[in-house]
């Protein structure tokens, strides 16, 4: 591709002093028919057809030295636009790719074949559920082709500009618009569609935990919860650490930190599990290689109406730290820590930062309906009840992230593959790419798993 | 119910509007008196009967208004505030486990908690973010405000370590079930196992409307949580009397009634164990006591803070700890109406064990369904029971 004759400035109506005039190059017929209305229109004299807002771009009373000065803006201009354009359509691909158009098309005639059924609308609540879903897809279709119809006459002015000699600032503008556009709409898609678990859009509670490995874990515990507050801090969420536990030495042995915001949990959720660390320790006299683990827990930060669970008291084992010794009068330590074990599943929560047992023991209980909420959702199960407890066992067993700092730098997440050698930025809270590598995995798995499925 | 946040000073606490800003210069006095007053109170009730000392409040102890309560009038920089919280932690940090390998006090992880605390308390609702923000922005100079100075701050930070002043009274108040109450020097600091007698008087209430709906006594009331935890659950019925024989406990407990607005429902009334029941007799619907239930011996051994600082008229039991429950059993069936109900707290296993079998064999037919309940940690903590029909 030659790029060459993009030197030139965006207006050129009146550019005869820096380069001679040249003709309009010849537009393929082909082509006519998809580009708007404004490229057939002399440039001095366009009318912007989007939003038919009068845009005469081409400013004739612009000095030689701003000129040339645009000149280079002009290319830089164009460049990062046609990068973006190429971006954005490997984007749409990827969209539509997994999305699974040819499966919604399938699910669209399947359910047009039942709302043609004559006993339609012999049950209405199903019919309405029918339609519902119906919509959904449909719109889901709609949007889908309307990201390609954008996308493509994005790519179409592109391939112009780059045909023609002159630029037409107007038309690039334009292009850089929908770009924009396209952009929002897809983050918007992406999102509902990678965050669509019930509880995704809630904050979260992150508790890490370390693993054995003494002072390094409690370190490398210390250090992750630093990450997190820091990713957090960058989506400018609320950030706060309710509750740590420091470790003897240095580090912590565990804490808790509350997010607050839209869809915390969501990118949150695909942290859970054991992160792995490989390291010359700070605390080992040898500096030899140490390998620690630390462990992530999240559940979503849920509202308190939201948590409409009841459990039955005598699945509850609630036991409340105290300061041992005869308790009572003869003993005064700030000492509330609840701890609440759901009998049949195993699983436990331990709530240590509010100021009074009664307190502690509420927030454990939501956090413990949480919990369950959670897993009952991982287990497709309609009730708490039905939680196979067997599953719940392993909480954080999965290892599912690898921070090698030494002999080499590697962050590398075993799930999906993603892998940085940039350490430092991924420890200065630098989570997204991971997260989103991740989220993107876990809908297409899903995607897959559903089509195994029907 | 929520409390207000700018509670009414003018009774319980008249001097409090004008004096505030000059007392909390002058810190150990309240403690020292504090200590005189229940000393010769408690002189008093364990020997005769005779008419006790006229109270000396009018010069004395200075009312503190707790921390959390008071107005954020002092500023100071935020890399000041940290030096102060870097200085405070290292000090705890520095406690290690020796107190608790001492006299079971607390360590130092439950040092830097209370710290936590402290720094809540004293700053201002929105600040901490603002702290955050500050540390993150890296200006040091960014001005936040207190509701202490941070000097003041310092000393009570030394007062802490150094003297083992509960962390209750250096903040003022202590958070029991889902209230906020307000303690001080010379007012038992009420303990997180007590929560549960306010869950037994809410299953007691819950199949009995008769109790609901009736008179409920709350005796040796101290900073008044019981009968405010009962208060509240009782809802838009019954009442409740709080009575304690120390006028500084009536003050602080009339005060914290106050606060969460509850004036028209628990009275108050100052006076020893059956004293301020008179006219009652017979109609009380539920009797709770958190009593002092230590044996005598036990008291200077006991955990610095406690021992050291907080009232031994709330503590100190007689010899073997059992003075003031053995009067309480004594007078329970007398006072109590028929199906009337009864919790006491208790020093644990021993002394339950040993009531239980009082009141069934030394008051027969006086009380049925007479049971120990266990605490927290499973010590056998309470007997509860009723008044026969």
């Amino acid at each position: 591709m030659e790029g060459l004759t993009l030197v030139r400035p965006f207006c050129c109506s009146n550019a005869s002093a820096v380069s001679p005039p040249r003709a309009r190059p010849f537009l393929h017929p082909l082509r006519l028919h998809q580009l708007p209305m404004a490229c057939l229109l002399p440039p001095s004299s366009r009318v912007r057809s989007v939003g038919s807002v009068v845009c005469s771009t081409s400013n004739d009373q612009l000095s030689q030295s701003v000129e040339a000065d645009s000149r280079d803006w002009a290319m830089q201009d164009f460049y990062s636009l046609r990068r973006e354009v190429e971006t954005a359509s490997a984007r749409v691909e990827d969209i539509r790719a997994s999305a699974g158009l040819q499966q919604l098309e399938k699910e669209l005639a399947h359910w047009e074949v039942k709302a043609s059924d004559a006993s339609f609308w012999d049950d209405r609540a199903k019919a309405h559920q029918t339609l519902l879903a119906l919509t959904d897809v449909k719109d889901k279709i709609r949007l889908l082709s309307d990201f390609k119809t954008q996308v493509e006459e994005a790519e179409t002015i592109v391939m112009l500009t780059e045909e023609m000699d002159s630029k037409d600032r107007g038309l690039l503008e334009e292009a850089a618009s929908i770009i924009k556009e396209l952009n929002k709409a897809l983050d918007r898609f992406e999102l509902t569609e990678l965050l669509s678990g019930p509880y995704d859009k809630e904050g979260a509670v992150v508790n890490i935990t370390a693993g054995a490995g003494g002072t390094d874990a409690q370190d490398w515990a210390d250090m992750l919860l630093r990450m997190y507050v820091r990713w957090g801090e960058k989506q400018r969420y609320k950030t706060r650490v309710v509750e740590k536990s420091m470790g003897e030495e240095a580090g912590i042995k565990s804490a808790t930190l509350e997010v607050e915001g839209r869809y915390a949990y969501g990118y949150l959720s695909g942290e859970k599990g054991t992160h792995r660390i490989v390291r010359q320790s700070p605390f080992n006299a040898k500096g030899l290689r140490q390998t620690s683990f630390s462990g992530v827990e999240v559940m979503p930060l849920l509202p308190e109406e939201s948590l409409n669970v009841e459990i039955p008291e005598e699945d509850l084992e609630i036991s409340f730290s105290r300061a041992g010794g005869k308790g009572g009068q003869n003993v005064n330590k700030v000492e509330t820590a609840v701890r609440i074990t759901h009998i049949p599943s195993g699983v436990t929560v331990r709530c240590t930062e509010e100021r009074s047992q009664l307190a502690n023991k509420i927030k454990a209980l939501s956090r413990l309906k949480a919990k369950l909420l959670v897993i009952a959702e991982e287990q497709r199960a309609s009730e708490i009840k039905q939680i196979r407890g067997d599953a719940v066992k392993a909480e954080w067993g999965q290892q599912i992230r690898n921070y090698v700092f030494h002999p080499y730098k590697l962050v590398k997440d075993v799930r999906t593959g993603y892998e940085t050698s940039d350490i430092t930025s991924v420890m200065d809270g630098e989570l997204d790419p991971f997260i989103k590598t991740y989220l993107k995995y876990k809908y297409s798995m899903s995607m897959s798993a559903n089509e195994v499925g029907q | 119910m929520k409390p207000s946040l700018r509670p009414s000073f003018t009774r319980p606490w008249p001097c409090i509007a004008s004096n505030f800003s000059t007392f909390f210069f002058q810190l150990p006095t309240p403690l020292t008196h504090a200590r005189n007053i229940t000393q010769i109170r408690h002189r008093h009730i364990h020997s005769s009967p005779s008419p006790p000392p006229p109270p000396q409040l009018a010069s004395s102890p200075p009312p503190l208004l707790p921390l959390f309560l008071r107005p954020p009038e002092y500023t100071t920089t935020v890399s000041d505030l940290l030096e102060w919280h870097s200085w405070a932690k290292s000090l705890a940090a520095s406690i290690g486990s020796s107190f608790e390998d001492s006299d079971n006090g607390p360590d130092s992880t439950l040092l830097c908690r209370e710290l936590n605390w402290l720094m809540e308390d004293v700053l201002d609702g929105s600040d901490p973010s603002l702290m955050h923000k500050a540390v993150a922005r890296d200006d040091p100079d960014t001005i936040i405000s207190l509701k202490a100075d941070v000097q003041e701050l310092y000393s009570l930070w030394k007062q802490r370590i150094d003297e083992r002043r509960p962390f209750q009274y250096i903040v003022g108040c202590q958070h029991w079930r889902d209230l906020i109450l307000c303690v001080r020097e010379g007012v038992l600091i009420p303990r997180p196992e007590t929560e549960i007698i306010v869950e037994l008087v809410g299953d007691v209430i819950s199949k009995d409307e008769g109790l609901r709906e009736g008179l409920w006594a709350d005796l040796g009331t101290g900073s008044g949580a019981i009968a405010i935890g009962i208060a509240k659950i009782l809802g838009n019925y019954g009442r409740v009397i709080a009575t304690d024989l120390n006028p500084v406990a009536v003050q602080v407990a009339s005060f914290n009634v106050e606060r969460y607005s509850l004036q028209d429902k628990i009275e108050v009334r100052e006076g020893s164990w059956w004293e301020p029941l008179k006219g009652v007799e017979g109609k009380v619907a539920g009797l709770v006591s958190n009593p002092p239930y230590i044996p005598s011996d036990d008291i200077s051994g006991l955990q610095a803070e406690v021992g050291r600082h907080e009232p031994r008229l709330a503590l100190d039991g007689g010899a073997e700890g059992m003075d003031d429950l053995l009067h309480l059993c004594n007078g329970a069936a007398s006072m109590l109406k028929p199906g009337g109900f009864f919790a006491f707290e208790t020093n644990g296993e021993k002394q339950c064990k040993f009531l239980v079998d009082y009141m069934q064999n030394q008051l027969p037919g006086s009380f049925c369904n007479v049971n120990t309940v266990s605490d927290f940690a499973g010590i056998l903590r309470f007997v509860t029971g009723f008044r026969n029909r």
